[in-house]
């Protein structure tokens, strides 16, 4: 037999409230056999950032991309006015995105957290009739106070990134808590 | 001309793989525009501020 306990340490005066279905059926919530926070919609941040713009990248030089707008950003951690960077508020274990577009040479991506490389991805040759898109993904853990990440582009020749939503991306959702 | 350009001018015989492996050039969309991040190079020493000017 289980029973709702409250937490003695428990600060706040807020009503907590498990609402019955809204339909005859019978739903159950299965608590996992382990110690934790639940984590729910609210304190889950994600964010999707884009270019808007070109940007030039000198050649044979690792620059930052300023992501400069913003498809969504549910708990504004995402800076797309000054660093172009991700800091989360919320500490766990993040799963991050990004495709950057670009217009000739060769190049490639890599994360940056805490202005060191993370991890750094494929190499990806620009094509006349196909373009050029370059993609990287990997988990990333923030502590949810100073951890930030950031994408760096790497182009062997001085060229420009592509600018648009659907050319050159940066994401990041929590997957789980930390 | 770009800091790339300027090395590659100071230094010919660099090739792309030394800017990959023992130097690194940097930006990081502050306004303040490359720098040289990393120098490794074991026989070219950092060029200077006044030849990179």
């Amino acid at each position: 037999m289980a029973a709702l306990i409250p937490s003695a340490s428990a600060t706040g005066s807020g009503t907590m409230t498990l609402a019955g279905p809204s339909t005859n059926s019978n739903q159950t919530i299965t608590i996992p056999d382990a110690t934790g926070t639940m984590m729910v919609s609210g304190n889950m941040p994600a964010f999707r950032a884009y270019r808007n713009g070109a940007q030039t990248i000198s050649a044979a030089t690792t620059t930052k991309v300023a992501f400069n707008a913003e498809t969504f950003d549910t708990n504004n951690n995402f800076d797309s006015t000054t660093n172009y960077r991700f800091t989360p508020t919320v500490a766990g274990y993040y799963q991050v995105n990004s495709t950057v577009g670009f217009t000739t040479s060769s190049g490639q991506l890599s994360i940056y957290k805490n202005g060191s490389n993370y991890q750094t991805g494929i190499e990806v040759t620009y094509n006349a009739s196909l373009g050029g898109h370059i993609p990287i993904s990997d988990i990333v853990y923030c502590n949810g106070s100073t951890d930030y990440i950031e994408i760096y582009v790497y182009l062997l020749l001085g060229t420009t990134i592509s600018s648009g939503e659907t050319n050159t991306s940066f994401s990041a959702s929590m997957v789980r808590g930390a | 001309m770009t800091l790339y350009e300027k090395i590659k001018t100071i230094y010919p015989s660099l090739e792309d793989k030394d800017f990959v492996t023992v130097i690194r050039l940097q930006n990081d969309s502050d306004g303040k525009g490359d720098f040289i991040a990393k120098w490794e190079h074991p026989t070219l020493a950092r060029p200077t501020k006044e030849q990179l000017a």
